[in-house]
């Protein structure tokens, strides 16, 4: 299935990018399409268009602080887990995803 | 309840996210600025430095925004858009007011609060699109405006002058205690108010010839953010990677007697933190002012070494102060760390 991300921390220069490579990779392994936006210290990277959100089946929501944009997300349900559990249980994250 | 703080840590989370580079980027150009200078009988003495002045004054103004950009995007956080204009200026009257980083954090949350009830008022089409550029910050800022320059900024002044009548009063009298309330008022707002009527005590005692005011303020000074970065390397399983990056920026700004090193700990997790950077900071003092170290310069930290008396014991006084900082931190964080917490379908 289509999978949209978006991955954001604290200090945003490590955790953002760690948590958006292990969905990435996890997404792969699963045989999922994913793109994943990262909002680190550099800002939105990767952004997630309107037409990415509208084709995606999920849409998962790894952060530790407010994710900017929201009102994108406004009219799609979204999984929110903290950061860590995408960096140390990226399999789990997508099991809740029902994926 | 547990829902509502989670929320709230997120807002703040949010907001010290953005203040973070301008407390490095402040932090490194002033740490940098007061190494290179000789410390002088009224501190860290510019005359014979323009350029290190410049960087001195570039660096103090990342540290002046660090306040408004802070309070404005943990309402940003909580308003969204409209709430940036309300924070930014409670942020920024803190500062005015002198209610410290403690000040922004509740005037970024009020800033927050008050523009998302606005953003609620049920208003004609007509209305609708001047709400979010005209009436909804105009309104919160009167409202953030008259909180913290009426209501948060009278009673701290008071608090402040009647702070440093207790503290004079208390200066002929038993100076261990005297020195247990200097080092806990330093730690508890890290360059708020409270810090500061420690620090213009003691700055002002240097004057009339006592140094051990500024001596005991000096050496609690710089353990906050020693402390913490100590913490972070001690039990490197406690924090995350980028605490550990944090900590090593506070080690820097400790050792140039910058206690505003440990806000970004003490703004994600104050009930934890500042309770034990407080305890580090007391014992500093207390050392201090029992082995009679004194203080010429009107600064803290190691940084002041050449200007300070029985040079052994200021050391130690640091060096204690800053291992019971971190002990006492890893210890409440390994006591009271949570279960993983599990992600929720919206």
């Amino acid at each position: 299935m289509k999978v949209v991300a978006v991955t954001a921390c604290t200090t945003g220069i490590a955790h953002t990018y760690m948590a958006a490579e292990q969905l990435e990779k996890t997404a792969q392994a699963l045989g999922h399409e994913i793109k994943v936006e990262t909002q680190g210290a550099m800002g939105i990277e990767n952004e997630l268009s309107d037409a990415d959100i509208a084709a995606a089946q999920g849409v998962i929501f790894a952060a530790d602080i407010e994710v900017e944009r929201r009102e994108r997300f406004d009219h799609v349900r979204v999984l929110e887990v903290p950061l860590q559990e995408a960096i140390k249980n990226p399999k789990g994250v997508f099991a809740k995803l029902g994926a | 309840m547990l829902e509502a703080l989670k929320k709230l840590r997120r807002h703040l989370l949010t907001g010290v996210s953005y203040a973070i580079p301008f407390i490095a980027c402040g932090g490194i150009m002033i740490a940098i600025a007061i190494a290179f200078v000789p410390i002088g009988p009224t501190g860290p003495d510019f005359s014979q430095a323009p350029r290190l002045k410049l960087l001195l004054d570039i660096g103090s103004t990342a540290f002046a925004l660090m306040l408004p950009v802070l309070a404005g995007y943990i309402s940003y956080s909580i308003a969204g858009k409209p709430g940036l204009v309300a924070g930014f200026i409670g942020g920024y009257l803190s500062g005015q007011v002198k209610a410290g980083f403690l000040g922004a954090l509740l005037a970024g949350l009020l800033a927050g609060w008050i523009v998302s009830l606005l953003k609620k008022v049920p208003v004609s089409k007509y209305l609708k699109p001047i709400m979010p550029i005209l009436v909804i910050p105009i309104v919160s800022s009167l409202f953030i405006g008259v909180i913290m320059l009426e209501v948060i900024g009278v009673p701290i002044a008071h608090l402040m002058s009647a702070a440093s009548h207790l503290l004079q009063s208390m200066s002929t009298g038993n100076s261990v205690v005297l020195a247990m309330l200097l080092g806990a008022m330093i730690a508890f707002d890290m360059g708020g108010p409270i810090n500061k009527t420690a620090f213009f005590f003691g700055a002002a005692m240097i004057g009339e010839g006592n140094l051990r005011i500024m001596g005991a303020c000096a050496a609690a000074i710089c353990t906050p953010p020693l402390g913490m970065g100590l913490a972070t390397l001690l039990r490197k399983a406690l924090w995350t990677e980028e605490e550990h990056e944090a900590g090593l920026a506070a080690l820097a700004m400790g050792m140039i007697g910058i206690t505003e090193g440990a806000i970004p700990f003490a703004a994600s997790d104050p009930l934890r933190v500042i309770p034990c950077i407080v305890l580090g900071s007391m014992t500093a003092s207390t050392i201090a002012m029992m082995a009679g170290v004194g203080d010429h310069a009107p600064h803290g930290g190691p940084i002041v070494l050449p200007a300070v008396e029985h040079r052994v014991a200021y050391v130690i006084a640091i060096l204690v102060g800053t291992i019971v900082t971190a002990v006492a931190v890893n210890l409440v964080k390994a006591l009271t760390r949570r279960a993983p917490a599990t992600g929720e379908v919206q």
